[in-house]
């Protein structure tokens, strides 16, 4: 196929619309090789220079110590549990959500996604007022559940995983074929038959695909291990110790690398089997709806209940305890941590939002870019460009952070003016979650008829002149969805940023993290509400604008 | 030559899709090309069009050669199977873009649009976005947003494969008196005979990439050069059988012999004799399968008042100057 690329005279080389190609695919290369390999190639020299110059010292130091081989077992722990869990309720609740005839389905479904509004501290936090030391719970029954380590971070975990599993599961779940449940029913299955036989086996993609994401969205989870691990110690934390207490930088590459490897593993796991998901529904498929059947709907709704009960009351508690005057003393009700008198007051809310909405403008442009340019420039440097393009999603937040102060924290370097502004903290946040927001805006452009283009070039326009008049116009709806996607993820993200932040650049859920050591948790609750407010604030007028434009079928929240 | 094509070759990894073609066509002339799907007429339209490069050959247009001209520039107007509406734009805005991109005065545009919507019987749709119109509506406005910029050659790619086949009909004869009234050479590409040997001068028969036979629909019909071309339009039975062969020179080059079923005459002298198999009345004619000598001919009688029925014997003959010689066509 490249013989046509080789044998086309070079004097086409400058013509408008291969220039356009040029540049555009050029551009998104340079700024992934910048962003993404640069960091990463930052953190794997690093781990390597020792005292004594470059060696393996640094990894031998790691293994031979029983306390890192302690905290690599913890993280492993919490990962493989917390992703068991999750997908066990997620199924549940998404199998309740898309196969049954309950009520208050669209009510419950919103349910499950609210801890992704919120920064992953967040469910510590709530766990914390519920069931720490001088929580609720402990207060009104006088018990002594002690909350802190492993058992708070598993709850935490599973809480914060759940609406990502959900997602994946409940998008698994919704497409099924009418006539196999007919076949089976025909053939006298009875309904665990049925299930065993042929929902589970429909929806097996979706629940790989749903570990691996879970697993990896748990073992490089910062906030909650950090706000509620106590002495259970896991990797993303132990990252942070040795960089921002210890200045350990070469210490903080190699758990870099270790963590590093897992995720990889993950992701490239998940894609293998998204890529052999399709072929599971034909186009003469019938589409199954479900028939309403009272027990079976009141069990299913019985339990989402419960587990919408557990999401909410995290969140519930954070809310109430951000409107009490001193949890747990003092329960009057007052709004005086909403007046922020301490550190940096209110102003790294502001930050967060400034940073949210550089962000998401930079994703518009960019990740859309480099969507369009892969897809319209099919060759073999946009493979490449694939692959970097959803690189990304192997790399834990944590790692990417500390790659770009390795990288791009000394003067002389090409980019160092970026640092200490919010730019480096919206470039990095754009490249932690490049590989959503790129698969997303790839989707919707791969469902764009080749014929549009090629229309547009036949009745003479340039390539800008399409994508400008043809193709923005009718993809805008997902390429808002990505903004939105972004604005959503630079509210509450943590872990990337952790390391980015300077006295000048605070941001808001890191405000929550400091207030929180602090054991100032009133504020920290009321900071974290400012947080979860500004999203939903945000979403709304997102989804108003969508409405009013008459646009349908696009859901926001990813 | 207006249009030429000259060893043009099209490669997509180890596929030829279109295996040296060469093709003059003379200016106003309308030409289809027609074959199975995966004959390569599509990306040999492609290849005019400038939508594909080409791997080895020539495409001129007055003697120009096009290699170096992307789509975008060898104003060819151009009409899809379906769905090439920009769904984002009014029918008036889909036929002003390609004015628009031309850098017309907004008053011409306006102009233009206007007598060609009238040209096409949408004056009134103006206004109205893709979605609200129907399928033939809709190619419609595409023929008229192809032609509004005074293309050089109007080139359609299975325009109406996506109709109803009352619509499509209609719209056949309507695409044919546009052409005719413009002048415009135009190359159509289908798969339907009927529509091929309804609508162009001349027909181009394509089969695995190459060009099979060139010649307007009476050339083809009475006198295939190849087996394919034979089966491809109209019926055909290929005489197997020495006893059917009788009386007829056997050709030695490999050619077959072979007659079209409305050929074969039926009569109480026929040389030949065989006995119906099948019978199927199709109104105005019948169609007979007869056995002879262990072949199947197909047979059909035109305003036959006699039912014939399975079992009955038949005598007929194949007149010599409808037996035809077809080269055998290479898999």
């Amino acid at each position: 196929m490249s013989a046509a690329d080789t044998s086309s005279p070079s004097s086409r080389l400058f013509e408008a619309d291969r220039l356009f190609g040029i540049v555009l695919v050029a551009a998104t290369a340079l700024l992934l090789v910048v962003f993404v390999l640069v960091p990463l190639w930052a953190i794997l020299k690093n781990s390597f220079v020792t005292p004594e110059g470059i060696g393996l010292g640094n990894f031998i130091r790691y293994f031979t110590d029983a306390r890192f081989l302690g905290i690599v077992g913890n993280t492993f722990e919490v990962g493989i549990s917390v992703s068991l869990t999750t997908l066990v309720l997620a199924y549940g609740y998404a199998y309740a959500i898309q196969r049954t005839c309950m009520p208050l389905r669209p009510v419950l479904r919103i349910v499950a996604l609210l801890p992704v509004f919120s920064p992953s501290l967040v469910q510590a936090l709530g766990l914390q007022f519920l069931l720490g030391r001088n929580g609720l719970i402990n207060r009104t029954f006088g018990t002594e559940i002690d909350i802190y380590g492993f058992w708070g971070i598993y709850i935490a975990d599973v809480v914060y995983a759940f609406p990502h599993a959900f997602l994946i599961l409940s998008a698994a779940l919704a497409v099924a074929d009418a006539r196999l449940y007919e076949s089976a029913e025909s053939l006298g299955a009875g309904p665990w038959r049925i299930f065993r036989t042929v929902t589970l086996p429909g929806t097996r993609y979706g629940l790989a695909s749903a570990a691996f994401v879970v697993f990896t969205i748990v073992i490089t989870d910062f906030g909650n291990p950090v706000v509620i691990g106590g002495n259970y110690s896991v990797l993303a934390v132990e990252i942070y110790n040795q960089v921002s207490g210890q200045a350990n930088f070469a210490m903080g590459a190699v758990i870099g690398v270790l963590l590093l490897l897992p995720a990889a593993l993950a992701v490239t796991g998940e894609k293998w089997i998204a890529r052999r998901q399709f072929a599971s529904l034909t186009s003469q498929s019938v589409p199954l709806k479900p028939q309403p059947s009272a027990g079976r709907d009141t069990a299913w709704f019985v339990y989402s209940l419960i587990v919408a009960a557990c999401i909410l009351s995290l969140v519930a508690i954070v809310i109430y305890a951000s409107f009490v005057r001193l949890w747990p003393y003092n329960l009057s009700l007052s709004l005086r941590h909403y007046q922020f008198d301490v550190q940096n007051g209110i102003e790294p809310l502001w930050t967060s939002i400034k940073v949210a909405i550089v962000t998401a403008l930079l994703s518009v442009v960019f990740v859309t870019g480099a969507a369009y340019a892969n897809h319209a420039y099919p060759n073999r440097a946009s493979r490449f460009l694939y692959f970097l393009a959803i690189l990304p999603a192997a790399v834990p937040g944590m790692v990417l952070g500390l790659g770009y102060i390795l990288a791009f924290n000394t003067p002389g370097q090409p980019v160092y003016w970026i640092y200490d502004t919010i730019l480096i903290i919206a470039f990095c946040n754009l490249y932690h979650y490049h590989a959503q927001g790129f698969l997303l805006a790839t989707t919707n452009i791969k469902q764009i008829s080749t014929t549009f283009d090629e229309a547009s070039s036949t009745l003479g326009a340039t390539r800008v002149k399409t994508v400008w008049r043809i193709i923005l116009p009718m993809i805008w709806p997902t390429v808002l969805g990505v903004g939105v996607f972004y604005f959503m993820r630079a509210m509450v993200t943590l872990s990337a940023v952790i390391f980015l932040i300077t006295p000048s650049t605070q941001l808001a859920a890191v405000s929550v993290l400091y207030l929180d050591d602090r054991g100032a948790l009133n504020q920290a609750a009321a900071f974290a509400v400012c947080i979860m407010a500004t999203v939903v604030a945000f979403l709304l007028v997102a989804q108003l604008v969508l409405r009013l434009a008459g646009v349908r079928g696009v859901s926001l929240v990813r | 030559m207006f249009l030429s094509l000259k060893g043009v070759t099209k490669r997509f990894g180890e596929v030829v899709a279109v295996d040296h073609v060469d093709l003059d066509l003379s200016e106003g002339e309308f030409v289809c090309f027609l074959g199975p799907s995966g004959c390569g007429k599509t990306t040999l339209l492609r290849l005019v069009a400038g939508l594909e490069t080409l791997d080895e050959g020539e495409i001129r247009l007055e003697g120009h050669d096009l290699a170096a001209l992307p789509a975008r520039m060898r104003n060819f107007g151009v009409v899809f199977q379906s769905y090439s509406l920009f769904p984002n734009m009014t029918v008036a805005r889909n036929v002003a873009y390609g004015l628009e991109c031309r850098k017309w005065d907004r008053s011409r545009i306006s102009e233009r649009v206007a007598e060609m919507l009238d040209v096409v019987h949408l004056g009134k749709d103006a206004g109205k976005h893709p979605h609200e119109l129907s399928g033939g509506m809709q190619q419609r406005v595409a023929l008229a947003r192809a032609l509004a910029p005074e293309p050089s050659v109007l080139l359609l790619d299975e325009p109406l494969s996506a109709l109803d086949a009352k619509v499509r009909e209609s719209l056949r004869g309507e695409i044919r008196e546009l052409q005719q009234r413009l002048g415009i050479t135009t190359i159509m590409v289908t798969h339907d005979q009927d529509e091929a040997m309804e609508m162009a001068d001349r027909i181009v028969v394509m089969n695995g990439g190459r060009i099979e036979q060139v010649g307007t629909a009476e050339d083809l019909y009475w006198s295939p050069q190849t087996r394919f071309v034979g089966e491809f339009i109209g019926r055909l039975n290929i005489l197997d059988t020495p006893a059917l062969r009788a009386g007829i020179d056997t050709p030695s080059d490999g050619a077959v012999l072979a007659i079209r079923p409305e050929h074969v005459a039926l009569s109480e002298s026929g040389a030949l004799e065989g006995t119906v198999q099948r019978v199927a009345f199709l109104g105005n004619t019948m169609r007979l399968g007869v056995e002879t000598g262990g072949q199947d001919v197909e047979i059909e009688v035109h305003g036959r008042r006699r039912r014939l029925q399975v079992g009955d014997t038949v005598r007929y003959d194949f007149p010599a100057d409808r037996v035809c010689r077809l080269a055998a066509t290479p898999a």
